[in-house]
């Protein structure tokens, strides 16, 4: 797995007869052969994969996807809601030149889950003003973003409503900004055509996130 | 060979292994035109199943013979056709519109088209119906047809027959059962489309073992092959040919798999030809 990109994606195979299918999970950091994964326990899958052993192993297929496009000579502004940041880690920790982190959760709990993980101080807001500035990861952002230098592009994961705001903050100057969304999936591969995310292709509007994603153009999806 | 629509347009496949390993690729289901499919949520997982509601998202005969064709000529692999339509005669200008090639081996119609409201849904339930879209397919092409089933029906023989007497030259069984899943948190039917995986098995197989015995033509067996043990059931219950679907989603190797595991068997036991086991369970 020499060639893994920021943004590409591998499927698990959960160590549980419970669980049919494999899970996609975003490659949070990949070093010297280790790849790690982040995730948040949300179901079925994930509740049995935090019950692995230490040493257990694991099936893992991948890299998957396409990753982010990195812009030469564009100040990048990566943002991540929650467990959205697990999606731009690696990214953040490869990108050259001036960079700004901001990211929102719902609380100081879940900020400090990756606080020791994150070689910079992020901007960051929680919901509830527990950590940073009270507010959406997005509210904050736009009081930056004049402060910001141009040519910028954005890196955003996080839940859709994050997507949205983010539009509409950026739809005035239309600053690139590429999206990695997140899908149930079956296979992972392209085959199955399961995890389809609407975009505005009329000709074929259906796009799968596992194989023409999981980067999208903000731009091209319809939210 | 893979289940139609289980295997995309084999290219996504090729980093993991060369669409030359199957027996036959079997088409993404087509239709004359192309097809956005239904929108999304479009899977649901189950206790070893899965519900989908793809809805047929196909990018027509056409551009599948342009752009997807080739490949199966680079490898020289035979090609079943599978496709649809939301009227007979939707049915019959898509079978004209696939031109006759040496690797194309036969013509596959989906006669249930579980998840689309329109037309499909229909023909495959009623003999007669079965009957009259078969007779003109196969009058409007000169390639070998082979019926797929919808299990919706209370009897299966009685439509494979149907197939049968309207010329088809081989009955797939069978296709996803329709199901549905509610999502108890929002309270909402989260999907509705059709249920696959290893619960299918048994069900296909007696359907197999009882299609295969009553009807003269060869039958495929398809539903729930996990392994190369599934795999032989449906041999040994009557199928000339299996095709492996879900399992290729949790196990992207499961045909290759399955394939080693059917040689390995019957080199165990000494047996030349895969033909002396097939129909050997019929009793």
């Amino acid at each position: 797995m020499a060639g893994i990109r920021p943004g590409q994606f591998v499927m698990l195979k959960v160590p549980s007869s419970e669980v049919f299918l494999r899970r996609p999970f975003s490659v949070y950091d990949y070093r010297r052969g280790l790849l790690s994964v982040l995730y948040k326990v949300a179901g079925k899958g994930t509740a049995a994969l935090a019950q692995g052993r230490a040493r257990q192993r694991v099936m893992v297929l991948g890299p998957l996807g396409n990753g982010f496009t990195v812009l030469a000579g564009h100040e990048a502004i990566v943002v991540a809601g929650g467990i959205g940041i697990a999606g731009v880690s690696l990214l953040w920790s490869k990108l050259r030149g001036k960079k700004s982190l901001f990211w929102g959760c719902a609380s100081d709990a879940e900020a400090g889950l990756v606080n020791d993980m994150i070689s910079c101080e992020p901007y960051v807001s929680t919901m509830d003003g527990s950590l940073g500035c009270k507010g959406s990861v997005v509210d904050l952002l736009s009081q930056h973003i004049t402060a910001l230098k141009r040519p910028a592009q954005v890196f955003a994961c996080g839940p859709e409503p994050m997507f949205v705001s983010l539009r509409d903050l950026l739809k005035g100057e239309r600053i690139p900004c590429q999206v990695l969304l997140e899908e149930r999936m079956a296979c992972g591969l392209g085959i199955c055509f399961g995890c389809v995310r609407k975009t505005l292709d009329e000709a074929e509007p259906y796009k799968r996130v596992c194989k023409e994603g999981p980067v999208f153009d903000l731009w091209q999806i319809s939210l | 060979m893979n289940a139609s629509g289980t295997l995309g347009y084999g290219s996504e496949i090729e980093p993991l292994w060369t669409v030359d390993t199957l027996g036959a690729y079997v088409s993404k289901g087509l239709s004359l035109l192309p097809h956005h499919g239904n929108p999304p949520p479009r899977l649901w997982e189950e206790a070893s199943a899965l519900i989908n509601s793809v809805g047929l998202q196909n990018i027509g005969v056409k551009r599948f013979f342009e752009e997807k064709f080739p490949l199966f000529e680079q490898r020289n692999t035979p090609v079943i056709v599978n496709f649809f339509g939301f009227t007979e005669e939707d049915y019959v200008r898509c079978a004209e519109a696939i031109g006759a090639h040496s690797l194309i081996v036969a013509l596959e119609i989906n006669l249930s088209c579980p998840n689309i409201k329109a037309g499909g849904i229909c023909l495959g339930k009623e003999a007669e119906a079965v009957f009259r879209v078969v007779r003109k397919v196969k009058e409007a092409t000169p390639l070998p047809l082979v019926a797929k089933l919808t299990p919706e029906v209370t009897d299966i023989v009685g439509i494979a027959r149907a197939a049968f007497e309207a010329g088809a030259d081989g009955i797939n069984v069978l296709n996803t059962f329709p199901a549905a899943a509610v999502d108890i948190e929002s309270k909402a039917l989260a999907l509705r489309g059709g249920l696959s995986g290893p619960f299918l098995k048994p069900l296909a197989l007696r359907s197999v073992a009882d299609i295969s015995r009553s009807i003269p033509i060869p039958v495929i067996g398809t539903g729930g092959i996990m392994d190369h043990r599934d795999a032989l059931s449906f041999l040994m219950a009557g199928a000339a040919a299996v095709q492996v679907g879900t399992a290729t989603f949790v196990d992207p190797f499961a045909i290759p798999r399955i394939i080693r595991g059917i040689d390995a068997f019957l080199d165990a036991r000494r047996i030349a030809r895969l033909d002396e086991i097939i129909g050997t369970a019929r009793a």
